[in-house]
């Protein structure tokens, strides 16, 4: 994990205007991880995410992807170039069918390699069966877990190296967040990391290999996720002002 | 008889009106433009074929072949150059520029084609008609209408079933979204636009053989196709085609009724339908 990094932010820095979101933030990722991003709300998780897409400008920093710097690239260059996000909120493309839906991602992929599996949609049906059956149903007609099964397709469609996936199992039944969760090892198995931004905690630890914990636009910890204590996790979660009470 | 003769001259009317308003229900559909200059980008468009004609002597189906490219660049420069800079959240911004396209079109052509009425010279098409058990029709009509079922379909077809439509209409549903499916919509805008515009070419071209065009006339022309997407539904292309049809039928019977209602009922029509189904009539949900 040592060799050149999939994805690697040095100094990143964002604002809202004049809310600061990140302050000098570094972050690395390495081919076929999986990471887990961790933090409060608020804590600069999505900014973080949306930085690296190119939907929130940076104001200072880098971020080096597959050998490139993309800082400065067209968010909508990035999905060809190997780099997803599964947005907050799922975002799909409503009153389109759910096939539809997953082609316009599939329409400006990656270019695949030869050797390389590419994500089709028979291969995404047969991942997520339930897509299959409602392939010509418009999208808002599925269930919440559904709709996620949907933009986490959505953006294996791109073909990415690198899918970001920013709270996949918000608002979701624990039975389908497991289902959905149980399905990141098999993405994984074909070459792809994946950034996890989640809620749950000791979930987080138990699908992603590290950990990185953020406060208030800051890492505030990182690590393996196997030799992360609950007190270290608490510490860096909840900041200084936790281990007064 | 004398109403079916009427809802039959409504209906082929209502074609031109079909082929005004699919392009703007498309630029609003996508973009949530509604293009103020839609109606002078016809007149311009007719009036550069007209000059085309006299100049080069061409007829009529060669004219739509200068104007459709000629739309589809005139629309494409109109995006880049000024829409994608106001296109947004926010309405006002691209209802103001337009608005003030408009105003300069209008001017920009007083000058150059002068306050004058002109049309385009078709030769025996213009009079020509077929008469099906007692009912006649124009010719020129009959050809206006299909060519407006025609491209009403096409541009379903293409919005359904291609890379280009899933794309506009992932960028209708969700701008950011598209973006992160690599959707660059500055570019699939502009695209929209020159469709939308092209197909004014080839609608200028039937409104100059049908009757004259002046530079002033842009204004009636943006209403009829302004009425006919929001009695459809906006961003509704079939709605849109519905919607011409409604208005033209309006139109003519209120003017079989009396000459001077025509105009005045096909507002009438309008507003009802604001009225009860301010969605429009072929509007999802």
């Amino acid at each position: 994990m040592t060799t050149t990094p999939l994805l690697s932010a040095r100094r990143l820095s964002a604002s809202y205007g004049d809310f600061q979101a990140l302050f000098s933030v570094d972050f690395d990722i390495a081919t076929g991880e999986i990471v887990a991003l961790i933090g409060a709300n608020g804590a600069g998780k999505s900014t973080m995410l949306k930085t690296f897409v190119g939907l929130v400008a940076m104001r200072d920093g880098e971020v080096r992807f597959d050998g490139h710097d993309v800082s400065r690239m067209p968010a909508h260059k990035l999905p060809a170039n190997g780099l997803a996000l599964v947005p907050e909120g799922r975002r799909l493309f409503k009153g389109m069918t759910v096939e539809d839906n997953l082609r316009v991602a599939g329409d400006r992929a990656r270019a695949i390699w030869s050797g390389e599996t590419p994500w089709t949609l028979e291969r995404l049906y047969d991942l997520f069966p339930i897509l299959g059956e409602r392939r010509n149903q418009q999208v808002e007609k599925l269930s919440g877990g559904q709709q996620q099964m949907v933009a986490i397709g959505r953006g294996l469609m791109t073909q990415p190296k690198l899918l970001l996936c920013d709270e996949i199992s918000l608002g979701l039944a624990p039975k389908v967040i497991g289902e959905i969760y149980e399905m990141l090892p098999i993405i994984r198995q074909t070459g792809t990391a994946i950034l996890l931004v989640e809620q749950d905690v000791s979930l987080a630890q138990k699908s992603s290999d590290r950990v990185f914990c953020m406060l208030e636009g800051r890492i505030t910890l990182t690590g393996k996720s196997t030799d992360l204590t609950r007190e270290a996790i608490a510490e860096a979660y909840f900041g200084a002002k936790h281990e007064m009470d | 008889m004398k109403w079916i003769d009427a809802i039959i001259q409504g209906l082929l009317l209502g074609g031109l009106y079909a082929q005004y308003a699919i392009g703007m229900s498309l630029m609003f559909g996508v973009m949530r433009i509604v293009n103020i200059a839609h109606g002078d980008l016809v007149v311009l468009l007719a009036l550069i074929g007209i000059s085309a004609a006299v100049a080069f002597g061409l007829g009529p189906g060669f004219v739509i072949l200068l104007l459709v490219p000629v739309g589809a660049l005139v629309g494409w420069v109109l995006q880049r150059g000024i829409l994608n800079f106001v296109v947004g959240e926010d309405p006002l911004p691209s209802l103001i520029a337009t608005f003030g396209l408009s105003l300069a079109l209008q001017n920009f052509m007083l000058t150059i084609w002068s306050a004058d009425t002109r049309s385009l010279n078709i030769g025996p098409l213009a009079l020509q008609s077929v008469n099906v058990g007692g009912l006649h029709a124009g010719v020129l009509p009959i050809i206006i209408f299909a060519v407006a079922v025609g491209l009403t379909a096409l541009l379903d077809i293409v919005l359904k079933s291609t890379r280009f439509g899933r794309g506009l209409r992932a960028a209708a549903a969700d701008k950011d979204a598209a973006v992160l499916s690599g959707v660059d919509t500055k570019s699939i805008y502009a695209q929209a636009t020159a469709v939308a515009v092209a197909i004014l070419g080839i609608a200028a071209v039937f409104q100059a053989a049908r009757t004259t065009v002046s530079p002033s006339d842009g204004g009636a022309q943006l209403i009829y196709a302004f009425e006919a997407v929001i009695i459809g539904g906006m961003g509704s292309i079939w709605g849109a085609f519905a919607g011409g049809l409604i208005l033209g039928v309006a139109q003519v019977v209120g003017a079989y009724v009396n000459p001077s209602w025509g105009i005045l009922i096909g507002h009438l029509v309008f507003l009802l339908v604001l009225i009860f189904r301010p969605q429009g009539l072929m509007a999802r949900q």
